[in-house]
């Protein structure tokens, strides 16, 4: 009899860890994995109900969004019935807002929102140092989010952000942390793609109708439908 | 005149640098040599000359740390600012830098050193590393560069220190870039299936006619580079002439002969003696052939970097012994030749015979000699010499 | 005793199978998409080597010695005690990166994986050892893809020269790990043209493929590592 020595962290998506862990939790703790697949098939979904499963639990997120700031993202994770605000209260919840500089608007950085801008990858692992430090000598446990990859990749080298995202899943391992990354596929070039999948544990694909485990520690592939419900993610 | 801090070589090249020498350390990949030009740097910011590290091996905070540990206080000389970086690794991976100058793109390293040079007139300046900047920008363009470089080090009296790793380059690239340098300074190793010790040898300098010795070193922590004088063992089975031998070889030789240290519970018999040829220094170790000194062959074989096997030609019954020892000796690997002594006795094998007998493999070179006439014994040294410079 | 009971237990002849034409001094090239069990095989490959008494050098490219032991726990495989032994030399590329601080003990060593100079450096210290430990000896570089990502191509090839001449010398059996499609298909082909022997996985075969010939094996990942089904 082998002993089970993998610690599985729940997901937050209804019927997924059922799918994966025979219900005792998904992702294999301290590891990375990537969430991908076309436009607009539920991966900034996938990524809410990771991080506020977490934060739920009490563990603290590292939020790393390029996409939307923190006002869009409360207005985002409300339509599913979550509250965000408490989080942020209480200072579990940390965002790097990488795109409300650019996008305009005005807003004030905090101890747990820290501002910086697609346009620079190095501000962003500044950010991240600073945000790690307060979150680990809060918690050994904790989940990060990596919201999306495309986006980075979109302003700068791909390649370059293959580095940063070595040393961001490194960052993110030694300091005990479990983490999502997302990125819509074919929006770099395909030997940047290949990179990815082979630098991250795990490898989940969203097509709309399926959702695909390509790549799990410790479990095989599977296929299950799913759909985005006014409760978020739900996989049959 | 400036010094180079790295100890035997000033001596070699007449007393150190000339101010505005540009200086390329080639080694071949294996050996530990970026303590080098860390260590050239470190005595220079003793000296009060100013200086910088172009790195895009390793993030500065990384490069101040090994500095630490080789016991050299870099973090005071940047914080006076008489030192500083130009960082070519942090922005390459996202990293922050506050160094002085921060190299986004390789197209801007041409330029930031050249500013770089400027800002340490009289000073000095270690490019690490060489090889990496060739594959980034291109052959021809890596050579432009580096006259471009080394031209504004002289207007600026600047010392340019180059590391440079000989990975499989063409050797058109490796002549131009030698050409382009005032200095070259090869770093070797010396191997026999596996690295065995490391040398430096300088291969050319503009300003003086150094002789063509290599000197063994190995960098230590803290330290950096340390020179030491190699063993070269003399071995053998009992009678086979190991004490004469050394005596031949040797400048100077004396033979131990007494109680030794309790280690060796027993009389020990050991022969040392002091070589000088052509510029190579080493100590002379022959050891016992009994084989209840085998304990100390162990020992004086895992130190050594060459190995000379002394047999009787006239006696074939011992050469299981001499194959043993090669054995016992680790000789394995490390260079070795093996004397075919007293060939003027009635009955002595040929070097043929003897490696027919032996079944000894051509890489290993036989030599024939009469020790006790000393002749045959250069030869042996120069066979030795020749697989342990490795060309 | 060990070593039969784990050979058994994990079903190794197809190992023994693949490697028929390999001989000491030949560079094994492992390769194939992501996700397909690269990896796994190595730390198998290396496993079985450390429980057969071969020491081991092991570079770890694509995350931390920390990880490569986590991940080898979730086969039961367990380092730490031939890292105590110094039977296993392992070379850390990334754990500087993480911001770390980390210092070299005993036989795990730790380097930077944009400094390929150094790389060699560690390799030729720890060939040097392995080889007085013992006549056999493996050496298994897991991968290249973030080496890739850090350096120019060329200079990686250059690397993979200078590590194929090293252990080729020292008579050790070279193993490298490339991920299919992750640079242009000049390197990759200049990478094949490099290995004695390559083992190409797709997730359902392994193709073993050398100057002998080609041959293969089906094989699925379990929790005992790869193994081998019989067709």
């Amino acid at each position: 009899m082998v002993i089970e020595l993998i610690v599985r962290i729940s997901s937050g998506i209804p019927g997924l860890d059922e799918l994966i862990g025979n219900g005792g939790g998904s992702f294999a703790e301290n590891t990375v994995t990537l969430i991908y697949g076309p436009p607009k098939v539920g991966k900034s979904v996938f990524s809410y109900q990771f991080a506020y499963e977490g934060l739920r639990n009490n563990e603290p997120c590292l939020y790393i969004s390029t996409d939307y700031g923190l006002k869009d993202m409360e207005r985002n994770i409300a339509n599913f019935g979550w509250n965000l605000n408490e989080y942020i209260e209480n200072e579990n919840f940390y965002l790097i807002d990488a795109i409300s500089t650019i996008s305009g608007g005005e807003v004030e950085s905090k101890p747990n929102y820290l501002l910086a801008s697609v346009h620079n990858p190095t501000d962003i692992m500044v950010k991240l140092g600073m945000a790690l430090r307060q979150i680990t000598s809060k918690l050994p446990r904790f989940r990060s989010v990596l919201d999306s990859l495309t986006t980075l990749m979109a302003f700068n080298d791909e390649v370059l952000i293959v580095r940063v995202l070595t040393i961001y899943i490194m960052r993110i391992k030694e300091s005990g942390g479990t983490a999502i990354v997302t990125y819509t596929e074919g929006s770099a070039d395909s030997k940047v793609e290949n990179m990815l999948k082979a630098i991250v544990d795990n490898i989940i694909h969203l097509d709309g109708e399926n959702l695909t485990i390509e790549a799990m520690i410790g479990s095989g592939k599977v296929r299950a439908p799913y759909n985005i419900t006014s409760k978020g993610i739900i996989v049959d | 005149m400036k010094r180079t801090y790295i100890p035997k070589l000033d001596d070699i090249l007449g007393g150190g640098i000339i101010d505005n020498a540009s200086v390329m350390f080639s080694a071949v990949p294996g050996v530990d040599y970026e303590a080098f030009g860390y260590q050239m740097l470190n005595g220079r910011l003793k000296d009060g000359d100013k200086g910088f590290i172009f790195t895009n091996v390793a993030e500065p905070e990384t490069i101040v740390y090994e500095f630490r540990s080789y016991g050299w206080d870099l973090e005071k000389f940047l914080q006076d600012g008489q030192a500083f970086f130009v960082d070519g690794t942090s922005p390459f991976m996202g990293l922050p830098s506050d160094a002085k100058y921060s190299i986004k793109d390789y197209s801007q390293v041409e330029e930031a050193i050249m500013e770089a040079i400027e800002d340490v007139p009289d000073g000095i300046g270690v490019i690490n590393n060489l090889s990496t900047l060739i594959d980034y920008l291109g052959e021809d363009e890596t050579i432009d560069i580096i006259k471009k470089w080394n031209l504004h080090g002289k207007k600026y009296n600047t010392s340019l220190v180059y590391l440079f790793t000989k990975w499989d380059y063409n050797s058109n690239l490796i002549q131009n870039l030698k050409k382009s340098m005032d200095c070259v300074v090869e770093i070797k190793t010396i191997e026999e299936r596996v690295i065995i010790g490391q040398g430096f040898m300088v291969a050319h300098s503009s300003w003086s006619e150094p002789s063509d010795t290599m000197v063994l070193f190995f960098v230590v922590q803290p330290g950096g580079v340390k020179v030491y004088i190699p063993k070269i063992l003399v071995t053998g089975p009992y009678n086979a002439g190991k004490s004469t031998f050394v005596k031949k070889i040797s400048k100077k030789s004396v033979s131990v002969d007494r109680k030794a240290l309790s280690a060796f519970p027993t009389t020990i018999a050991l022969d040392i003696g002091h070589l000088e040829y052509k510029g190579f220094v080493a100590d002379v170790f022959g050891t016992p052939g009994q084989e209840r000194f085998d304990l100390l062959l162990d020992v004086l074989g895992k130190e050594s970097v060459g190995a000379f096997i002394i047999v009787d030609s006239t006696a074939p019954q011992t050469f299981a012994r001499a194959k043993e020892m090669i054995r016992k000796t680790k000789a394995e690997a490390i260079p070795k030749v093996l004397v075919a002594n007293k060939q003027d006795l009635p009955g002595a094998l040929s070097p043929e015979e003897i490696r027919e007998k032996m079944k000894v493999g051509k890489d290993i070179p036989i030599i024939p000699a009469i020790v006790t006439e000393g002749r045959g014994v250069t030869d042996a040294l120069e066979a030795l010499l020749g697989l342990i410079y490795g060309d | 005793m060990i070593s039969v009971m784990f050979m058994e237990d994990h079903n190794m002849e197809f190992f023994d199978y693949l490697f028929e034409d390999a001989a000491p001094g030949d560079l094994i090239l492992v390769y194939g998409p992501p996700k397909v069990g690269k990896s796994i095989f190595c730390y198998q490959f290396l496993y079985s080597s450390l429980v057969g008494g071969e020491p081991c050098l092991y570079i770890v490219a694509d995350y931390g010695s920390r990880q490569l032991e986590q991940r080898m726990m979730e086969f039961n495989w367990f380092l730490r005690p031939y890292i105590q032994n110094g039977d296993v030399y392992i070379i850390d590329l990334l754990t500087r990166l993480a911001g770390v601080k980390v210092e070299d003990s005993g036989t795990l060593k730790f380097s930077s994986v944009q400094n390929l100079t150094d790389l060699m450096v560690k390799v030729g210290v720890s060939t040097r050892s392995l080889f007085r430990k013992s006549s056999k000896f493996r050496a298994i570089l897991d991968s290249l893809t973030v080496i890739f990502a850090f350096n120019p191509p060329n200079l990686v090839l250059r690397l993979l020269k200078a590590y194929k001449a090293r252990i080729s010398e020292a008579r050790g059996i070279g193993v490298v790990v490339h991920t299919t499609g992750t640079v242009e298909p000049s390197i990759e082909n200049s990478l094949m043209e490099l290995a004695d022997l390559k083992l190409c996985f797709d997730g359902e075969k392994i193709q073993a493929e050398s100057s002998a010939g080609e041959k293969f094996v089906q094989y699925t990942i379990t929790d005992k590592g790869v193994k081998n089904i019989r067709g």
